[in-house]
Protein backbone atom coordinates (compact mmCIF):
# COMPACT_ATOMS: atom_id res chain seq x y z
CA UNK A 1 0.00 0.00 0.00
CA UNK A 2 1.53 3.32 -0.58
CA UNK A 3 2.40 6.07 2.12
CA UNK A 4 -0.31 8.37 0.37
CA UNK A 5 -3.28 5.88 0.36
CA UNK A 6 -2.20 5.23 4.17
CA UNK A 7 -1.96 9.33 5.20
CA UNK A 8 -6.03 9.11 3.28
CA UNK A 9 -6.76 6.66 5.56
CA UNK A 10 -5.74 8.26 8.54
CA UNK A 11 -7.58 11.46 7.62
CA UNK A 12 -10.78 9.65 7.18
CA UNK A 13 -10.49 7.90 10.67
CA UNK A 14 -9.75 11.56 12.59
CA UNK A 15 -12.63 12.94 10.46
CA UNK A 16 -15.36 10.17 11.04
CA UNK A 17 -13.90 10.29 15.05
CA UNK A 18 -14.93 14.05 14.87
CA UNK A 19 -17.91 13.83 13.21
CA UNK A 20 -19.04 11.18 16.20
CA UNK A 21 -18.53 13.75 18.51
CA UNK A 22 -20.26 16.50 17.48
CA UNK A 23 -23.16 14.75 16.04
CA UNK A 24 -23.76 14.09 12.07
CA UNK A 25 -23.10 17.34 10.21
CA UNK A 26 -26.55 18.67 8.33
CA UNK A 27 -26.70 20.58 4.60
CA UNK A 28 -29.56 22.24 3.42
CA UNK A 29 -29.76 21.94 0.14
CA UNK A 30 -32.08 23.67 -2.54
CA UNK A 31 -34.76 23.17 -4.85
CA UNK A 32 -33.30 22.71 -8.16
CA UNK A 33 -37.00 22.48 -9.89
CA UNK A 34 -38.48 24.54 -12.30
CA UNK A 35 -41.86 25.87 -12.65
CA UNK A 36 -44.60 24.29 -14.24
CA UNK A 37 -47.58 26.24 -15.28
CA UNK A 38 -50.91 26.49 -13.40
CA UNK A 39 -53.13 23.91 -14.78
CA UNK A 40 -56.76 24.96 -16.41
CA UNK A 41 -59.43 22.51 -15.84
CA UNK A 42 -61.26 21.64 -18.57
CA UNK A 43 -64.61 20.43 -17.91
CA UNK A 44 -65.30 17.58 -20.20
CA UNK A 45 -67.96 17.47 -23.22
CA UNK A 46 -71.22 16.53 -22.09
CA UNK A 47 -72.35 12.60 -22.73
CA UNK A 48 -74.72 11.24 -25.16
CA UNK A 49 -77.98 9.23 -23.48
CA UNK A 50 -77.45 6.71 -26.38
CA UNK A 51 -74.89 6.50 -29.32
CA UNK A 52 -78.25 4.71 -31.36
CA UNK A 53 -78.14 6.58 -34.59
CA UNK A 54 -75.10 8.57 -33.88
CA UNK A 55 -72.32 9.42 -35.91
CA UNK A 56 -68.85 8.81 -34.32
CA UNK A 57 -65.64 10.30 -36.03
CA UNK A 58 -62.53 7.75 -35.63
CA UNK A 59 -59.51 9.83 -35.40
CA UNK A 60 -56.20 9.14 -35.95
CA UNK A 61 -53.23 10.90 -34.59
CA UNK A 62 -51.03 9.63 -37.55
CA UNK A 63 -49.27 7.10 -35.83
CA UNK A 64 -48.55 3.90 -37.74
CA UNK A 65 -51.36 1.17 -37.61
CA UNK A 66 -53.89 3.53 -35.92
CA UNK A 67 -55.65 3.85 -39.33
CA UNK A 68 -56.16 0.23 -39.53
CA UNK A 69 -57.13 -0.32 -35.88
CA UNK A 70 -59.26 2.36 -36.72
CA UNK A 71 -60.67 0.14 -39.39
CA UNK A 72 -61.65 -2.67 -37.35
CA UNK A 73 -63.32 -0.28 -34.65
CA UNK A 74 -65.56 0.79 -37.54
CA UNK A 75 -66.13 -3.26 -38.08
CA UNK A 76 -66.82 -3.66 -34.21
CA UNK A 77 -69.94 -1.09 -34.51
CA UNK A 78 -71.07 -2.33 -37.92
CA UNK A 79 -71.76 -5.33 -36.37
CA UNK A 80 -72.74 -4.88 -33.15
CA UNK A 81 -74.24 -1.44 -33.19
CA UNK A 82 -75.20 -1.33 -37.01
CA UNK A 83 -77.36 2.19 -36.12
CA UNK A 84 -73.92 3.77 -35.71
CA UNK A 85 -72.26 5.21 -38.06
CA UNK A 86 -68.35 6.07 -38.11
CA UNK A 87 -66.48 8.10 -40.05
CA UNK A 88 -62.96 7.83 -39.96
CA UNK A 89 -60.70 10.89 -40.24
CA UNK A 90 -56.50 11.32 -39.61
CA UNK A 91 -55.86 14.51 -37.89
CA UNK A 92 -53.76 17.01 -39.89
CA UNK A 93 -50.03 18.14 -38.52
CA UNK A 94 -47.99 16.33 -35.83
CA UNK A 95 -49.38 13.89 -33.42
CA UNK A 96 -49.64 17.13 -31.04
CA UNK A 97 -50.93 19.84 -32.87
CA UNK A 98 -54.58 20.86 -32.93
CA UNK A 99 -56.69 20.53 -35.56
CA UNK A 100 -59.05 23.01 -35.99
CA UNK A 101 -60.55 22.30 -39.23
CA UNK A 102 -61.32 18.78 -38.09
CA UNK A 103 -62.34 19.90 -34.95
CA UNK A 104 -65.12 21.93 -36.52
CA UNK A 105 -66.13 19.15 -38.74
CA UNK A 106 -66.62 17.15 -36.06
CA UNK A 107 -68.44 19.48 -33.80
CA UNK A 108 -71.19 20.19 -37.26
CA UNK A 109 -71.18 16.44 -38.44
CA UNK A 110 -70.94 14.22 -35.08
CA UNK A 111 -71.91 13.32 -31.88
CA UNK A 112 -69.02 11.91 -30.50
CA UNK A 113 -65.04 11.32 -31.30
CA UNK A 114 -63.03 8.35 -30.96
CA UNK A 115 -59.43 9.07 -30.68
CA UNK A 116 -56.57 6.65 -31.29
CA UNK A 117 -53.37 7.19 -29.58
CA UNK A 118 -50.00 5.10 -30.20
CA UNK A 119 -48.59 2.43 -32.71
CA UNK B 1 -58.13 4.94 -27.13
CA UNK B 2 -54.90 4.39 -26.21
CA UNK B 3 -52.29 1.42 -26.69
CA UNK B 4 -51.30 0.58 -22.85
CA UNK B 5 -47.49 1.58 -23.62
CA UNK B 6 -48.30 5.09 -23.65
CA UNK B 7 -50.67 4.24 -20.61
CA UNK B 8 -48.89 7.25 -17.53
CA UNK B 9 -48.71 9.40 -20.72
CA UNK B 10 -51.59 9.36 -21.53
CA UNK B 11 -53.00 10.38 -18.24
CA UNK B 12 -49.85 12.33 -17.23
CA UNK B 13 -50.50 14.21 -20.07
CA UNK B 14 -54.05 14.58 -20.07
CA UNK B 15 -53.91 16.13 -16.38
CA UNK B 16 -51.35 18.38 -17.68
CA UNK B 17 -53.82 19.76 -20.20
CA UNK B 18 -56.46 20.22 -17.31
CA UNK B 19 -58.68 16.71 -17.61
CA UNK B 20 -57.41 14.30 -14.99
CA UNK B 21 -60.21 12.35 -15.24
CA UNK B 22 -60.14 12.33 -19.31
CA UNK B 23 -62.03 8.88 -20.32
CA UNK B 24 -59.29 6.96 -21.72
CA UNK B 25 -59.66 2.73 -22.52
CA UNK B 26 -56.26 0.74 -23.01
CA UNK B 27 -55.84 -1.29 -25.80
CA UNK B 28 -52.57 -4.31 -25.72
CA UNK B 29 -49.30 -2.57 -27.71
CA UNK B 30 -48.82 -2.43 -30.34
CA UNK B 31 -51.29 -2.04 -33.30
CA UNK B 32 -48.74 -1.46 -35.55
CA UNK B 33 -47.92 -4.98 -37.47
CA UNK B 34 -50.98 -6.53 -36.25
CA UNK B 35 -53.29 -8.25 -38.90
CA UNK B 36 -56.97 -6.88 -38.70
CA UNK B 37 -57.65 -10.43 -37.11
CA UNK B 38 -55.12 -9.16 -34.29
CA UNK B 39 -56.69 -6.06 -33.88
CA UNK B 40 -60.44 -6.81 -33.87
CA UNK B 41 -59.48 -9.37 -31.45
CA UNK B 42 -57.79 -7.05 -29.22
CA UNK B 43 -61.62 -5.12 -29.61
CA UNK B 44 -63.38 -8.32 -28.55
CA UNK B 45 -61.02 -8.67 -25.40
CA UNK B 46 -60.29 -6.75 -22.09
CA UNK B 47 -58.85 -3.75 -21.65
CA UNK B 48 -55.57 -4.25 -19.95
CA UNK B 49 -55.54 -1.99 -17.26
CA UNK B 50 -59.20 -1.98 -16.05
CA UNK B 51 -59.83 -5.64 -16.63
CA UNK B 52 -63.09 -4.93 -17.82
CA UNK B 53 -64.38 -5.70 -21.63
CA UNK B 54 -62.87 -2.95 -23.58
CA UNK B 55 -65.83 -1.77 -26.26
CA UNK B 56 -68.00 -1.50 -23.21
CA UNK B 57 -66.03 0.65 -21.67
CA UNK B 58 -66.08 2.44 -25.35
CA UNK B 59 -69.40 3.04 -25.40
CA UNK B 60 -69.87 3.81 -21.44
CA UNK B 61 -67.14 6.27 -21.89
CA UNK B 62 -69.54 7.95 -24.35
CA UNK B 63 -73.02 7.31 -22.53
CA UNK B 64 -72.38 7.39 -18.89
CA UNK B 65 -73.46 11.09 -17.28
CA UNK B 66 -70.40 12.86 -16.15
CA UNK B 67 -69.52 13.18 -12.94
CA UNK B 68 -69.17 16.91 -10.48
CA UNK B 69 -65.26 16.19 -10.63
CA UNK B 70 -65.45 15.69 -14.21
CA UNK B 71 -66.78 18.73 -14.66
CA UNK B 72 -65.11 21.25 -12.54
CA UNK B 73 -63.48 24.39 -13.77
CA UNK B 74 -60.80 26.37 -11.99
CA UNK B 75 -57.07 27.09 -11.93
CA UNK B 76 -54.46 24.34 -10.51
CA UNK B 77 -51.53 25.31 -9.07
CA UNK B 78 -48.58 22.86 -9.41
CA UNK B 79 -46.44 22.52 -5.95
CA UNK B 80 -42.50 22.25 -7.13
CA UNK B 81 -41.58 20.80 -3.50
CA UNK B 82 -40.31 22.45 -0.68
CA UNK B 83 -37.64 25.35 -1.27
CA UNK B 84 -35.26 23.30 0.55
CA UNK B 85 -34.05 20.15 2.01
CA UNK B 86 -32.10 19.86 5.56
CA UNK B 87 -30.49 16.35 6.00
CA UNK B 88 -26.89 14.77 6.25
CA UNK B 89 -24.79 14.83 2.96
CA UNK B 90 -25.86 11.14 2.66
CA UNK B 91 -28.95 11.32 2.99
CA UNK B 92 -29.22 14.21 0.93
CA UNK B 93 -27.65 12.18 -1.73
CA UNK B 94 -30.45 9.45 -1.36
CA UNK B 95 -33.23 12.72 -1.54
CA UNK B 96 -31.92 13.95 -4.73
CA UNK B 97 -32.05 11.12 -5.91
CA UNK B 98 -34.98 8.81 -4.61
CA UNK B 99 -36.79 11.95 -6.49
CA UNK B 100 -35.52 11.73 -9.76
CA UNK B 101 -33.68 14.96 -9.51
CA UNK B 102 -30.54 13.35 -10.94
CA UNK B 103 -28.80 11.13 -13.41
CA UNK B 104 -28.48 8.89 -10.96
CA UNK B 105 -24.95 9.22 -10.26
CA UNK B 106 -23.31 11.59 -7.00
CA UNK B 107 -24.00 14.88 -6.79
CA UNK B 108 -22.85 17.98 -5.64
CA UNK B 109 -25.05 19.15 -3.08
CA UNK B 110 -26.81 22.73 -3.98
CA UNK B 111 -26.17 24.88 -0.59
CA UNK B 112 -26.79 28.56 -0.99
CA UNK B 113 -22.78 28.74 0.04
CA UNK B 114 -22.22 27.14 -3.65
CA UNK B 115 -24.87 28.64 -5.42
CA UNK B 116 -23.52 32.18 -4.47
CA UNK B 117 -20.43 31.02 -5.70
CA UNK B 118 -21.67 29.85 -8.87
CA UNK B 119 -23.56 33.15 -9.41
CA UNK B 120 -20.42 34.72 -9.63
CA UNK B 121 -20.01 33.33 -12.89
CA UNK B 122 -22.75 35.70 -14.51
CA UNK B 123 -23.70 39.19 -14.29
CA UNK B 124 -27.51 38.38 -14.29
CA UNK B 125 -29.75 39.09 -11.76
CA UNK B 126 -30.86 35.44 -10.19
CA UNK B 127 -34.29 36.19 -10.73
CA UNK B 128 -33.97 36.91 -14.45
CA UNK B 129 -35.76 34.62 -16.91
CA UNK B 130 -33.45 32.51 -18.83
CA UNK B 131 -36.41 30.33 -20.90
CA UNK B 132 -38.54 27.46 -21.28
CA UNK B 133 -38.07 24.19 -21.77
CA UNK B 134 -40.98 20.43 -22.34
CA UNK B 135 -39.45 16.98 -22.41
CA UNK B 136 -41.13 17.65 -26.14
CA UNK B 137 -42.16 21.07 -27.56
CA UNK B 138 -45.84 21.37 -27.98
CA UNK B 139 -46.80 17.35 -26.60
CA UNK B 140 -46.12 18.96 -23.27
CA UNK B 141 -46.35 21.65 -20.98
CA UNK B 142 -43.47 23.92 -21.22
CA UNK B 143 -41.55 24.94 -17.46
CA UNK B 144 -40.09 28.01 -17.03
CA UNK B 145 -36.73 28.39 -15.24
CA UNK B 146 -34.73 31.50 -14.03
CA UNK B 147 -30.95 32.02 -13.84
CA UNK B 148 -30.55 30.81 -9.98
CA UNK B 149 -32.52 27.91 -11.24
CA UNK B 150 -29.83 26.57 -13.84
CA UNK B 151 -27.20 27.85 -11.18
CA UNK B 152 -28.09 25.37 -9.21
CA UNK B 153 -28.40 22.29 -11.67
CA UNK B 154 -24.75 23.70 -12.73
CA UNK B 155 -23.70 23.04 -8.85
CA UNK B 156 -25.05 19.55 -9.01
CA UNK B 157 -23.29 18.68 -12.11
CA UNK B 158 -20.05 19.52 -10.60
CA UNK B 159 -19.63 22.79 -13.05
CA UNK B 160 -17.35 25.49 -11.94
CA UNK B 161 -18.64 28.83 -12.22
CA UNK B 162 -17.20 30.47 -15.34
CA UNK B 163 -18.93 27.36 -16.65
CA UNK B 164 -22.25 29.12 -15.93
CA UNK B 165 -22.39 31.65 -18.81
CA UNK B 166 -22.16 28.51 -21.26
CA UNK B 167 -24.76 26.51 -19.25
CA UNK B 168 -27.11 29.48 -19.71
CA UNK B 169 -26.78 29.67 -23.11
CA UNK B 170 -27.85 25.92 -23.45
CA UNK B 171 -30.93 26.47 -20.99
CA UNK B 172 -32.06 29.16 -23.14
CA UNK B 173 -31.88 26.90 -25.98
CA UNK B 174 -35.09 25.22 -24.89
CA UNK B 175 -33.88 22.04 -26.29
CA UNK B 176 -34.04 19.30 -23.59
CA UNK B 177 -31.20 16.67 -24.17
CA UNK B 178 -34.21 14.25 -22.76
CA UNK B 179 -36.28 14.02 -25.46
CA UNK B 180 -39.64 12.24 -24.55
CA UNK B 181 -39.61 10.27 -27.95
CA UNK B 182 -40.01 6.39 -28.25
CA UNK B 183 -36.30 7.06 -30.22
CA UNK B 184 -33.92 7.42 -27.36
CA UNK B 185 -32.90 10.55 -29.39
CA UNK B 186 -28.97 11.99 -28.02
CA UNK B 187 -28.20 16.03 -28.42
CA UNK B 188 -25.10 17.80 -29.08
CA UNK B 189 -23.95 21.17 -28.44
CA UNK B 190 -20.66 22.83 -30.60
CA UNK B 191 -19.08 25.11 -28.76
CA UNK B 192 -16.82 27.96 -30.83
CA UNK B 193 -15.32 30.99 -29.66
CA UNK B 194 -12.42 31.98 -27.91
CA UNK B 195 -14.31 30.55 -24.11
CA UNK B 196 -13.37 27.14 -25.76
CA UNK B 197 -9.73 27.88 -24.53
CA UNK B 198 -10.64 30.25 -21.62
CA UNK B 199 -11.98 27.15 -20.29
CA UNK B 200 -9.72 24.88 -20.94
CA UNK B 201 -12.18 22.66 -23.20
CA UNK B 202 -10.44 19.97 -24.69
CA UNK B 203 -10.98 19.77 -28.46
CA UNK B 204 -8.29 17.60 -29.40
CA UNK B 205 -7.09 14.02 -28.49
CA UNK B 206 -10.41 12.31 -26.99
CA UNK B 207 -12.42 15.62 -27.32
CA UNK B 208 -15.59 13.58 -27.44
CA UNK B 209 -13.87 11.36 -24.35
CA UNK B 210 -14.21 11.96 -20.44
CA UNK B 211 -10.86 13.98 -20.53
CA UNK B 212 -11.44 17.13 -19.33
CA UNK B 213 -14.07 19.25 -16.43
CA UNK B 214 -15.74 22.06 -18.85
CA UNK B 215 -16.74 19.06 -21.38
CA UNK B 216 -17.76 16.72 -19.08
CA UNK B 217 -19.71 19.35 -16.29
CA UNK B 218 -21.25 21.28 -18.99
CA UNK B 219 -22.10 17.85 -20.53
CA UNK B 220 -23.90 16.83 -17.60
CA UNK B 221 -25.74 20.42 -16.22
CA UNK B 222 -27.44 20.12 -20.03
CA UNK B 223 -28.73 16.92 -18.77
CA UNK B 224 -29.55 17.59 -15.02
CA UNK B 225 -31.54 20.78 -16.14
CA UNK B 226 -33.41 19.21 -18.41
CA UNK B 227 -34.65 17.06 -15.61
CA UNK B 228 -35.11 19.89 -13.26
CA UNK B 229 -36.27 22.45 -15.33
CA UNK B 230 -38.33 20.86 -17.83
CA UNK B 231 -39.98 17.65 -15.91
CA UNK B 232 -38.14 15.71 -18.58
CA UNK B 233 -36.63 12.06 -18.22
CA UNK B 234 -39.78 10.50 -16.42
CA UNK B 235 -39.68 7.11 -17.69
CA UNK B 236 -43.26 5.84 -19.23
CA UNK B 237 -44.96 9.81 -18.52
CA UNK B 238 -42.10 12.09 -20.06
CA UNK B 239 -39.71 9.53 -21.40
CA UNK B 240 -40.04 6.77 -23.81
CA UNK B 241 -37.06 5.96 -25.45
CA UNK B 242 -37.54 2.13 -25.74
CA UNK B 243 -33.94 1.68 -25.93
CA UNK B 244 -32.34 4.50 -23.72
CA UNK B 245 -29.32 6.13 -25.05
CA UNK B 246 -26.03 6.58 -23.21
CA UNK B 247 -24.90 9.95 -24.67
CA UNK B 248 -27.40 11.41 -22.71
CA UNK B 249 -25.44 11.09 -19.48
CA UNK B 250 -23.62 14.11 -20.55
CA UNK B 251 -24.43 14.65 -24.51
CA UNK B 252 -22.28 15.44 -27.28
CA UNK B 253 -20.46 18.43 -26.41
CA UNK B 254 -18.21 19.66 -29.59
CA UNK B 255 -15.76 22.46 -28.63
CA UNK B 256 -14.09 22.88 -32.19
CA UNK B 257 -10.61 22.72 -33.16
CA UNK B 258 -10.41 25.89 -34.83
CA UNK B 259 -7.00 26.32 -34.80
CA UNK B 260 -6.44 23.13 -36.80
CA UNK B 261 -9.35 23.23 -39.13
CA UNK B 262 -9.02 24.22 -42.25
CA UNK B 263 -12.52 25.53 -42.34
CA UNK B 264 -14.90 28.02 -41.46
CA UNK B 265 -15.77 27.58 -38.10
CA UNK B 266 -19.66 26.39 -37.41
CA UNK B 267 -20.91 29.77 -35.64
CA UNK B 268 -19.55 31.84 -38.17
CA UNK B 269 -21.34 29.76 -40.92
CA UNK B 270 -24.32 30.37 -38.65
CA UNK B 271 -24.15 34.25 -38.55
CA UNK B 272 -21.34 35.20 -35.68
CA UNK B 273 -18.22 36.75 -35.77
CA UNK B 274 -14.79 34.83 -35.60
CA UNK B 275 -14.21 36.47 -31.99
CA UNK B 276 -17.79 35.66 -30.10
CA UNK B 277 -18.34 32.67 -28.05
CA UNK B 278 -21.74 30.98 -29.03
CA UNK B 279 -23.45 27.18 -28.43
CA UNK B 280 -24.80 25.71 -31.35
CA UNK B 281 -27.24 22.65 -30.25
CA UNK B 282 -28.08 19.69 -32.12
CA UNK B 283 -30.74 16.52 -31.72
CA UNK B 284 -31.63 13.68 -33.62
CA UNK B 285 -30.72 9.62 -33.67
CA UNK B 286 -26.91 9.03 -31.59
CA UNK B 287 -23.45 9.30 -33.26
CA UNK B 288 -21.41 6.52 -35.10
CA UNK B 289 -18.00 5.87 -36.01
CA UNK B 290 -17.33 5.67 -39.75
CA UNK B 291 -14.32 3.58 -40.60
CA UNK B 292 -16.77 1.27 -42.36
CA UNK B 293 -17.03 3.66 -45.12
CA UNK B 294 -16.13 3.46 -49.06
CA UNK B 295 -12.66 5.00 -50.22
CA UNK B 296 -11.12 5.13 -47.00
CA UNK B 297 -8.21 3.05 -48.51
CA UNK B 298 -7.58 4.73 -51.54
CA UNK B 299 -4.38 6.07 -52.02
CA UNK B 300 -2.66 8.81 -51.91
CA UNK B 301 -5.73 10.34 -50.08
CA UNK B 302 -8.52 8.61 -48.83
CA UNK B 303 -12.25 9.65 -50.70
CA UNK B 304 -13.70 10.79 -47.16
CA UNK B 305 -16.57 12.20 -49.23
CA UNK B 306 -17.86 9.25 -50.69
CA UNK B 307 -16.96 7.44 -47.22
CA UNK B 308 -18.88 10.09 -45.53
CA UNK B 309 -21.72 9.77 -48.09
CA UNK B 310 -21.99 5.31 -47.50
CA UNK B 311 -21.92 5.92 -43.86
CA UNK B 312 -24.99 8.05 -44.02
CA UNK B 313 -27.24 5.57 -45.75
CA UNK B 314 -28.88 4.81 -43.22
CA UNK B 315 -30.42 8.27 -42.20
CA UNK B 316 -33.71 9.28 -42.39
CA UNK B 317 -35.35 12.08 -43.59
CA UNK B 318 -36.41 13.14 -39.63
CA UNK B 319 -33.07 14.56 -39.26
CA UNK B 320 -30.05 16.23 -41.16
CA UNK B 321 -26.84 15.12 -40.80
CA UNK B 322 -23.94 16.30 -38.63
CA UNK B 323 -20.23 15.13 -39.57
CA UNK B 324 -17.91 15.57 -36.85
CA UNK B 325 -14.33 15.48 -38.64
CA UNK B 326 -10.50 15.15 -37.18
CA UNK B 327 -8.74 17.72 -39.18
CA UNK B 328 -6.60 15.14 -41.07
CA UNK B 329 -10.11 14.52 -42.36
CA UNK B 330 -10.65 18.15 -43.19
CA UNK B 331 -7.48 18.41 -44.72
CA UNK B 332 -7.85 15.36 -46.73
CA UNK B 333 -10.86 16.70 -47.78
CA UNK B 334 -9.57 20.51 -48.44
CA UNK B 335 -7.07 18.07 -50.72
CA UNK B 336 -10.08 16.43 -52.88
CA UNK B 337 -10.76 20.44 -53.67
CA UNK B 338 -13.87 20.73 -50.86
CA UNK B 339 -12.46 24.15 -49.99
CA UNK B 340 -15.40 24.88 -47.64
CA UNK B 341 -18.00 23.04 -45.67
CA UNK B 342 -20.25 24.50 -48.14
CA UNK B 343 -19.00 22.91 -51.42
CA UNK B 344 -18.66 19.53 -49.64
CA UNK B 345 -22.37 20.19 -48.12
CA UNK B 346 -23.54 20.48 -52.34
CA UNK B 347 -21.35 17.36 -53.34
CA UNK B 348 -23.39 15.19 -50.43
CA UNK B 349 -27.07 16.68 -51.41
CA UNK B 350 -26.73 16.31 -55.01
CA UNK B 351 -24.85 12.72 -54.78
CA UNK B 352 -26.17 10.92 -51.76
CA UNK B 353 -29.71 9.69 -53.58
CA UNK B 354 -32.09 6.47 -52.55
CA UNK B 355 -34.46 5.01 -55.06
CA UNK B 356 -37.86 5.89 -54.82
CA UNK B 357 -38.45 1.88 -54.39
CA UNK B 358 -36.50 1.81 -51.73
CA UNK B 359 -37.48 4.93 -49.86
CA UNK B 360 -40.96 3.61 -49.91
CA UNK B 361 -40.33 0.66 -48.23
CA UNK B 362 -38.76 2.75 -45.58
CA UNK B 363 -41.25 4.41 -42.48
CA UNK B 364 -40.22 7.20 -43.98
CA UNK B 365 -42.13 6.44 -47.54
CA UNK B 366 -44.66 9.61 -47.43
CA UNK B 367 -42.02 11.97 -46.77
CA UNK B 368 -39.24 10.56 -49.64
CA UNK B 369 -42.21 9.84 -51.98
CA UNK B 370 -45.02 11.99 -50.91
CA UNK B 371 -46.15 11.79 -54.49
CA UNK B 372 -47.64 8.46 -55.43
CA UNK B 373 -46.80 9.02 -59.74
CA UNK B 374 -43.05 8.99 -58.88
CA UNK B 375 -41.81 6.08 -60.56
CA UNK B 376 -39.86 3.22 -58.51
CA UNK B 377 -37.01 4.07 -60.06
CA UNK B 378 -36.42 7.63 -59.72
CA UNK B 379 -33.71 9.01 -57.43
CA UNK B 380 -34.66 11.08 -54.36
CA UNK B 381 -32.01 13.36 -52.31
CA UNK B 382 -32.16 12.05 -48.82
CA UNK B 383 -31.77 15.76 -47.83
CA UNK B 384 -33.76 18.45 -50.61
CA UNK B 385 -31.01 20.96 -48.75
CA UNK B 386 -27.62 21.21 -48.77
CA UNK B 387 -27.41 22.82 -45.26
CA UNK B 388 -28.93 20.04 -43.87
CA UNK B 389 -25.76 18.75 -43.98
CA UNK B 390 -23.42 20.06 -41.18
CA UNK B 391 -19.75 19.61 -40.36
CA UNK B 392 -17.11 19.94 -37.12
CA UNK B 393 -13.98 19.58 -36.87
CA UNK B 394 -12.85 18.27 -33.80
CA UNK B 395 -10.46 15.68 -32.53
CA UNK B 396 -6.21 15.28 -31.97
CA UNK B 397 -5.02 14.29 -35.31
CA UNK B 398 -4.00 10.62 -34.23
CA UNK B 399 -5.63 9.11 -36.92
CA UNK B 400 -8.05 10.53 -40.08
CA UNK B 401 -11.20 9.72 -38.59
CA UNK B 402 -15.08 10.72 -38.70
CA UNK B 403 -18.00 10.22 -37.09
CA UNK B 404 -21.75 10.55 -38.33
CA UNK B 405 -25.06 11.68 -36.56
CA UNK B 406 -28.35 11.84 -38.05
CA UNK B 407 -28.98 14.82 -36.07
CA UNK B 408 -30.35 18.51 -37.25
CA UNK B 409 -29.08 22.07 -36.63
CA UNK B 410 -31.78 24.06 -34.48
CA UNK B 411 -30.29 27.44 -32.79
CA UNK B 412 -26.65 28.96 -31.67
CA UNK B 413 -27.21 30.97 -28.63
CA UNK B 414 -24.28 33.76 -27.37
CA UNK B 415 -22.38 32.68 -24.66
CA UNK B 416 -21.12 36.14 -24.31
CA UNK B 417 -24.75 37.76 -23.80
CA UNK B 418 -24.82 35.41 -20.49
CA UNK B 419 -21.24 36.08 -19.16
Amino acid sequence: MSPALLAGASAEAKEKAAKTAAGPVKLTGLNPKGVAPPVQLVPMAPRLSSLDGKTIFLVSDGFPGADHFLDQVGNWFKKNMPSVTTVYRLKAGAFADDDPKLNAEIKSKGNAVIMAIGH
Amino acid sequence: MVTIAFKDLAKSNAASRGMPLERICFTPHPVWGKTDAEMYAYLEGNDPVSGKPLMKEVTDALTQPLTADEQKTGTVNISMGPATYTDTAENLQQYYLDNGMTDFMQIVIPTEEKLAEMLKGTSHKPDEVVGKMAPARGSYPEWTFNVRQVAINAVMAGARPEYLPTILAIAETGLTSLSSSTNSFATAAVINGPIRDKLNMNYGIGAMGPFAQPNAAIGRAWTMLSRNLSNSGIPGQTYLGTLGNGVNYNNLILPENEKDSPWTPLHVQKGFKAEENVVSVFVGFSISQGQGGIGLGVKPVPQYHEAIAYNCIPFGPLFGALIVCDPLVAQGLVELGYKTKEQLADWLQKNSLISAKNARSTLFANRWVPDPKTPDDAMIPYYQRADAYNFVVIGGQTNPYHMVANMSYRVSISIDKWA
